[in-house]
């Protein structure tokens, strides 16, 4: 340890915390004061105020804004972390949106007020449509993982109504699905059922075929699928799963790969999710806010939450409640609203030729990649992918001792946010250390290339010094972090905050 | 094309690198009879619009909306027109750093993030009186969902040989949540009993007496309940708790916490509620957050995602995910909850104004709310042909007024925006409005809602009562 002095912008704000000190003061109360254990006779109070810190604004904006320096972001660092679509977040979007209309707009506003945030709503909905190529939307789900609980429903409610919901018990999910597709199955009462992947990394179809009966209630499909390929036979599976009356539910995760490229209705699948913070830049603020709409064939339209978004003849907007099969509400009010916000933004600025270049840029980025480290890393799947690629750690691992982890950490030292780690989980790729690297359509390709220069920098690293590689980072605020000891031992708050 | 930098000429060559003619080429594992097709009009959407146009466009789109800043506003019932420090725009909107990074699967590069989260439950601790908070979920209404969820595994583990799928919910708990809740047990097979508030406001205690029987797992209620009315939480907990139930609290006024008593001196297993009123904007309704706090021996049931201090490998102090083996992405199926996204930055939000009202102006804002509301209803109390609901009862921020129907259009003409009508959400009859204060309320503001309604009731004067 270094005997420097302390920084107190290093400190908690718990640390910093000095009585008297303070940010913000209230206007003199223009009212009688009240005392409040005689104004809320019958209630029980607190013993003590809350033990907040006390600080003063300036110390407050240095310590977020030391915080903020410690943090690796799409503004700052390129970050192709796999599954997660970090592309550049529109600075418009933010500031549009912190406008009063939309910071003010209360939900119980009666309609009249709120009919320019109802078109918006409606208009996002005709996006999402014609993007899904499915009839219905949903804004309402708050997240990707929301938005899969809510379809799941909707599936649910459905079999109800057709008297097959005591038969239809199982949902399919893919071995390399994301873990939310299995947690959500399992959350709307249902088993969910492993598919072990053909070797090519696609749906093997006589596996399917073998697990698919009366008692199926749906297969979950990530396309492109988590391996970072798409999967050819869409169709066949969803003639497969129709065969026995089953929905086909599409994780949109991988949107950012085939948006305007194909309708996922055109697979025939019954029901996808969007996830708007990946695809569609609503930004990801450090783990959410996000949106994740759905978008539905006519037969599942009814179960919708409530409520759905009409235009009457008149050309006005309204809400409509009145939907007697509904599964009910999935959250309070209409969702995640300035986070569609965000998107619509982002979406009209696109438009039709935006949207379709988005993908085929993405893509394009990823097969670069691809084909440019391939040399220095193994491809899991050497062939031609979608808009993100995954390599594993099979050569360092055989050859130098080195792991996945060990250059995820390293890239952090040439200022660059690590690729996607260990998902797919090894046994969907060979046994090895996944390494899942999404570029997105908005970087350069001198950034890209950046990147690629890097990573055959670590290659070598790991020939000639791999323990420069296995003790990275070198270069962050904190060396490696003990992630173990935080789980087996956690400390879960600032022991100042409690009496 | 907006937000791509390649040029034809970056493309061309990272097409000869790749070895493909187009990028077409690239898209062979989807049948070409139902790719679209280059420039053709099957995707329907708009052409592309430059920054100036979708300015233009939003403006127009605004231009057809009214919001809280255009009326003295007395609505609430979920979503409260608090003041919103600027420096939470500042440091959550406007500082890259926060907004455009992900969830912190790497520590050596998200200490910013990580940190401020450990502050955050740190904060929620001190608010619930809790040991364990998570790092949000996406509402009040899903966290209670999630809560009553939770609270159903502890009862059910805890009771192996027995059935106990029951949900007792209190019915003056804010309908969107009830609603909220009632999808998720339907979905997961538990079974809904709600039990009515009495005369008073408050859980009619027979009833929920009545309620439950050897099979009620869970108890949720409201305190502040949707009425406004401050429940005796510390009885209800003694009844959940003599039945062996778990008991949850929700909170939809998370500025209650600045005065009542914590959940966890009150007893709950679980709390808790929705985080909007501290540093969020209103935004229809979302996005906000959720906040999840309860016992330190019940953790590793909690859904969410948790932030542990820790030490970097040079013994310095560091923050991390913990316990992750709860979360889907480890756990699967069998996963204590499907959450992953949540709604950090509006967590983030909620950090950044509690330290900037801190201890002292908390509690301030706290008693100017009670002091406020007491006028409030005091005033619009003794206009004759109002009666106040639950006048006996406490409340903290909001009120029931009874009175006539229909004076909504009239008052929003005036640029008053009065209670909520509660025959609108089913919470009351005609003529019942929930009447919110906050801070930002003015004397001036009450006394010319209650002159309103005064002249609206009584044209020929007259309105006091004697």
């Amino acid at each position: 340890m270094s005997n420097l002095p302390e920084n107190p912008a290093d400190r908690l704000m718990f640390e910093l915390s000095k009585p008297g000190r303070r940010c913000v003061t209230f206007p003199a109360l223009d009212v009688p004061e009240v005392d409040v254990a005689v104004a809320l006779k019958g209630a029980k109070l607190r013993s003590e105020p809350a033990r907040l810190p006390e600080i003063g604004e300036l110390d407050l904006v240095r310590h977020f804004k030391t915080l903020a320096g410690k943090n690796y972001s799409v503004d700052k660092n390129f970050y192709p972390l796999g599954s997660c679509t970090m592309k550049y977040n529109p600075k418009i979007n933010v500031t549009l949106l912190a406008q009063q209309g939309y910071t003010k707009a209360h939900p119980y506003l009666p309609q009249a007020d709120i009919q320019g945030h109802l078109e918006l709503m409606y208009n996002l909905e005709h996006y999402l449509r014609e993007v899904s190529g499915l009839d219905e939307v949903t804004l309402q789900p708050a997240a990707g993982a929301h938005g899969e609980l809510t379809g799941v429903m909707c599936i649910k409610a459905y079999f109800e109504s057709k008297g097959e919901g005591d038969q239809r018990t199982e949902f399919l999910i893919p071995s390399a699905a994301h873990g939310t597709n299995p947690a959500t199955a399992a959350m709307a009462g249902f088993k969910a059922v492993t598919l072990k992947e053909a070797a090519n990394g696609n749906i093997d179809i006589e596996e399917l075929k073998k697990k698919v009966g009366p008692q199926t209630a749906g297969m979950m499909i990530t396309n492109p699928s988590t391996l970072g390929i798409l999967e050819p036979k869409m169709r066949e599976i969803a003639e497969i799963l129709h065969g026995v009356g089953a929905q086909l539910y599409m994780d949109g995760a991988n949107m950012n790969a085939i948006s305007g490229i194909v309708q996922p209705g055109d697979y025939g699948i019954d029901v996808m999710h969007f996830n708007l913070h990946k695809t569609f830049s609503v930004p990801h603020g450090g783990g959410g806010p996000g949106a994740g709409p759905i978008a539905v064939r006519k037969h599942l339209a009814p179960f919708l939450p409530t409520p759905r978004i009409k235009k009457n003849d008149d050309g006005s907007f309204a809400f409509d409640y009145d939907r007697p099969h509904t599964v009910g509400k999935v959250r309070s009010f209409f969702g995640n609203f300035g986070a569609l916000v965000m998107a619509y933004i982002y979406m009209t600025q696109l438009g039709r030729e935006g949207v379709r270049r988005m993908s085929q840029n993405a893509v394009l980025g990823a097969n670069y990649i691809r084909v440019m480290l391939r040399e220095y890393y193994h491809v899991h799947f050497d062939r031609t992918n979608a808009h993100e690629v995954v390599f594993t750690d099979l050569k360092q691992d055989k050859e130098n001792g080195v792991h996945t982890l060990d250059i995820a950490k390293r890239l952090i030292d040439y200022g660059i946010h690590p690729m996607t780690v260990y998902f797919p989980l090894p046994q969907n790729t060979g046994g090895h250390g996944a390494m899942m690297v999404e570029p997105t359509e908005t970087e350069s390709k001198e950034s890209i290339d950046y990147f690629i220069d890097c990573m055959k920098k670590i290659a070598q690293e790991c020939k000639d010094n791999p323990e420069l590689v296995k003790s990275a980072p070198h270069t962050t605020p904190v060396s490696k972090v003990d992630e173990k000891t935080a789980s087996t031992n956690p400390q879960l708050y600032c022991p100042m905050c409690l009496a | 094309m907006p937000f791509i930098q390649h040029t034809d000429e970056d493309r061309a060559e990272m097409l000869k690198a790749i070895g493909a003619k187009s990028i077409d080429d690239l898209y062979v594992d989807i049948p070409a009879d139902i790719r679209v097709k280059e420039n053709g009009d099957k995707v329907k959407l708009n052409p592309s619009m430059g920054e100036l146009e979708v300015t233009r466009h939003i403006n127009a789109l605004l231009a057809k909306t009214k919001n809280a800043g255009d009326y003295a506003f007395f609505r609430g019932a979920g979503i409260y027109n608090h003041h919103v420090s600027t420096l939470t725009d500042h440091i959550a909107l406007y500082d890259g750093n926060f907004i455009t990074a992900y969830t912190p699967y790497q520590p050596e590069c998200s200490q910013g993030t990580l940190t401020s989260v450990f502050e955050f439950q740190s904060c929620i601790t001190a608010l619930t009186g809790f040991e364990v908070s998570n790092a949000g979920m996406y509402d009040g209404a899903s966290a209670l969902a999630e809560a009553v969820l939770m609270g159903y595994r502890l009862t059910a583990d805890k009771f192996r040989k027995e059935t106990r799928e029951t949900v007792v919910l209190a019915g003056a708990v804010h309908p969107e949540y009830a609603a909220t809740v009632k999808t998720y047990c339907e979905t997961t097979g538990l079974k809904l009993v709600t039990v009515g508030a009495g005369k008073d406001g408050r859980v009619d205690e027979a009833a929920l007496k009545a309620a439950l029987t050897r099979e009620a797992a869970v108890v949720a209620i409201q305190s502040p309940n949707f009425f406004g009315v401050i429940e005796d939480v510390e009885s209800l907990v003694k009844q959940a708790h003599e039945a062996e139930t778990t008991i949850v609290q929700v909170i939809a006024e998370a500025v209650s916490l600045s005065v009542l008593q914590t959940p966890a001196e009150a007893g709950v297993d679980i709390c808790v509620g929705e985080g909007q009123s501290i540093g969020n904007h209103m935004f229809m309704g979302g996005p906000a957050f959720g906040f999840f706090a309860s016992r330190k021996d019940f953790v590793r049931k909690m859904p969410g995602r948790i932030v542990s201090e820790t030490t970097d490998r040079d013994g310095r102090r560091a923050f991390a995910l913990a316990l992750a083996t709860r979360e889907q992405h480890i756990r699967r199926e069998k996963a204590t909850s499907n959450i992953c996204t949540n709604q950090a930055l509006c967590a983030l939000r909620a950090l950044i104004q509690l330290a900037a009202w801190g201890k002292g102006g908390f509690i301030e804002l706290g008693k100017q709310v009670v002091s406020k509301t007491q006028y409030a209803r005091k005033t619009l109390g003794s206009i004759m042909g109002i009666e106040l609901q639950h006048a006996d009862s406490p409340v903290f921020n909001e009120f029931v007024i009874r009175t006539k129907p229909g004076l909504d259009p009239a008052l929003q003409k005036q640029g008053i925006m009065g209670g909520l009508p509660l025959d609108v959400v089913e919470m009351g009859q005609p003529g019942d409005y929930l009447v919110a204060i906050t801070e930002m309320t003015t004397r001036e503001e009450i006394d010319r809602y209650a002159a309103a309604l005064t002249e609206l009731l009584h044209p020929n004067g007259h309105g006091g009562k004697e």
